[in-house]
This record gives C-alpha cells, sequence and structure tokens, in this order.
C-alpha cells in the first residue's frame, strides 16, 4: 500500500504558503524572534509528524507559533465554534482541524491520527482556549497525548513570550520533545496518559522561566 | 459472541485502562453510566472505542463522539450491533 505524504506543493497549500511566503520578511524585522533551547537536543529540527503545543494567551499566537517553527506548515487545531464562525473561512483556508472541545469525536482523532502519520506538524494549545489568567496557565487536555499514540508521533512543547510595548521581541523557548509511545508503550492506562499531560504543563512552566530569564 | 462475554471482554479493556477506579470498574454492569459512576472523560471514552476496535476486531462510525454513549450497556449494544 502506497504511504500517504503530505507533497511539497499542493495547491490546497496555496493560500497557505502565500501568507506564510508575503509575510515572512515584516514579520521577522516586526518580532525579531529570538529563540532560547532545554537543551542542545531540543535544538533539532521538527522533521516528520509530530505535535507542537505553546502557551496561549493572545489571539495571535498561532503566528507566533509559525515564526518559532518557520520551516514547517502547521496544521493547527481550532474549536469548532471559531471554524463555523464568520471568519472560519479564513480558518478553513489555512487548513485548521476543527475541534468538538465538548465531545471529542472519532472522526477527529482519526483525522488528526491520519495527518501526522503522513507527515504533518499539529499545533495546538492544550488549554484548549486562551488563558485569561494573568500568565498562569489553565490545566492542559489530555486528548493531545491520545492524538499523540494514534499518530505514533513526539509531543514537542514551546513557549513565546513578547512583552507588552510594540517594539519588543517576540522570544520563544523550545522544549525537548516527550515521546509517550517510547516511555509507556503503545497502550498505556488512563492515569500516565493525564500524568503525561501534566507532565508538559509542568515543562512549559519551566520554559516559562527559562525564556523570562532571557535578554 | 454472547453479551456476557462481550461484558466480559468489556471490563477486561476498562480496568487494562484505567487503574484509578478499579473497584467500579470490576462490578460494573450494563447500568453503569460511563460519566457519572465509571468516572469516564470524553478521552477515556475514545479511548475505550480504540480499545474495543482492537480487541473485538470492529470499526466504529466516524461520527461516534463521547456522547453517545451514556451507559455500559450502550456500548454492548453497539459492539453487538457491529459483530451481527
Amino acid at each position: 500500500m502506497k504511504k500517504a505524504s503530505n507533497p511539497l506543493f499542493s495547491f490546497k497549500y496555496l493560500f497557505y504558503d502565500f501568507v506564510k511566503v508575503t509575510s515572512a520578511l515584516p514579520g521577522l524585522l516586526w518580532f525579531r524572534p529570538k529563540w532560547v533551547y532545554e537543551s542542545p537536543e531540543a535544538r533539532r529540527k521538527i522533521r516528520g509528524g509530530a505535535i507542537l503545543i505553546a502557551n496561549h494567551e493572545r489571539f495571535f499566537d498561532p503566528i507566533y507559533v509559525m515564526f518559532a517553527v518557520w520551516y514547517r506548515r502547521h496544521r493547527f487545531v481550532c474549536s469548532k465554534e471559531i471554524y463555523n464562525s464568520k471568519g472560519g473561512w479564513f480558518f478553513r483556508r489555512f487548513l485548521c482541524i476543527p475541534v468538538d472541545r465538548e465531545n471529542f469525536a472519532l472522526s477527529t482523532l482519526r483525522q488528526i491520527a491520519g495527518e501526522i502519520k503522513a507527515g504533518s506538524l499539529i499545533s495546538m494549545f492544550p488549554e484548549g482556549h486562551i488563558s485569561l489568567s494573568d500568565g498562569k496557565m489553565d490545566a492542559f487536555k489530555s486528548g493531545m497525548v491520545l492524538m499523540a499514540l494514534q499518530g505514533s508521533a513526539p509531543i514537542i512543547p514551546i513557549y513565546m513570550k513578547r512583552g507588552a510595548h510594540f517594539y519588543n521581541r517576540l522570544r520563544i523557548a523550545v522544549g525537548e520533545r516527550v515521546d509517550v509511545v517510547a516511555r509507556y508503550g503503545p497502550r498505556p492506562t488512563m492515569s500516565q496518559i493525564e500524568e503525561v499531560a501534566a507532565q508538559l504543563q509542568r515543562k512549559e512552566e519551566e520554559l516559562k522561566k527559562l525564556v523570562e530569564s532571557t535578554r | 459472541m454472547t453479551r456476557s462475554e462481550i461484558i466480559e471482554g468489556l471490563r477486561d479493556i476498562l480496568l487494562a485502562a484505567d487503574d484509578r477506579n478499579t473497584a467500579a470498574l470490576a462490578n460494573c454492569s450494563e447500568q453503569s453510566r460511563l460519566m457519572a459512576d465509571l468516572g469516564f472523560s470524553s478521552v477515556s471514552m475514545l479511548y475505550m472505542v480504540i480499545a474495543i476496535e482492537e480487541k473485538f476486531g470492529i470499526r466504529f462510525d466516524d461520527n461516534v463522539g463521547a456522547a453517545d454513549f451514556a451507559t455500559l450497556g450502550d456500548v454492548v449494544d453497539y459492539i453487538e450491533k457491529k459483530l451481527a
């Protein structure tokens, strides 16, 4: 059977690639991103199917995520409410994957696992919403771990911070990847799945400290 | 496969997948409510579906979600229908 893989060029990526190419230079000049890494291991380029998770404090965080891992196309997971809203055309053209946060459907899990196996980078905000609690992260949802298990993919945590002033740089801390299958095997228990989600949240807190300690 | 064999298989799946709630899972019955009695979340529900697919060799419909099964009996009904 022929293995599904994402082509370098496809008409379905036209809008995404156009936005990315035209906004790259102005964005780089405006945000002047600065990367810090948790360890030499975290410097490794993300190749193949993977899940990228990040903190979510602003509406524009997906743009920051795109700058954080600029060399990959991102398939963002977004809520079905946003996806089906009036402005949802942008999210649909941007190849976002809608998810029902109240009733996580099997079809969504299968779609995401299929995308990961085809080599896509799935980007998501595991709090499930914009965190309004002034820099304090809400509990991470464990669905991302299930997606990683089904797609046999690592989870890569990043933390992004930008000061309140327009001239502040975007600072990005990249953590080591977490391979759930390597750690617990293909069928961990639910408490292990929830433990991974909790560990990733603690990792985000560490990355936050790391990014705040850099100038 | 009889209904009681399906329930037994389901109990094995649940006990292997969820080590936090073993007492309730060991004594579960068709009337047990998945969320209220057995402490399921939408994620653990999907995890159970994946394990059922592997154990019973069936494929759940794509539109199945966490809200589709209220009790363990609903899951048994669904498996029975798929095995028929």
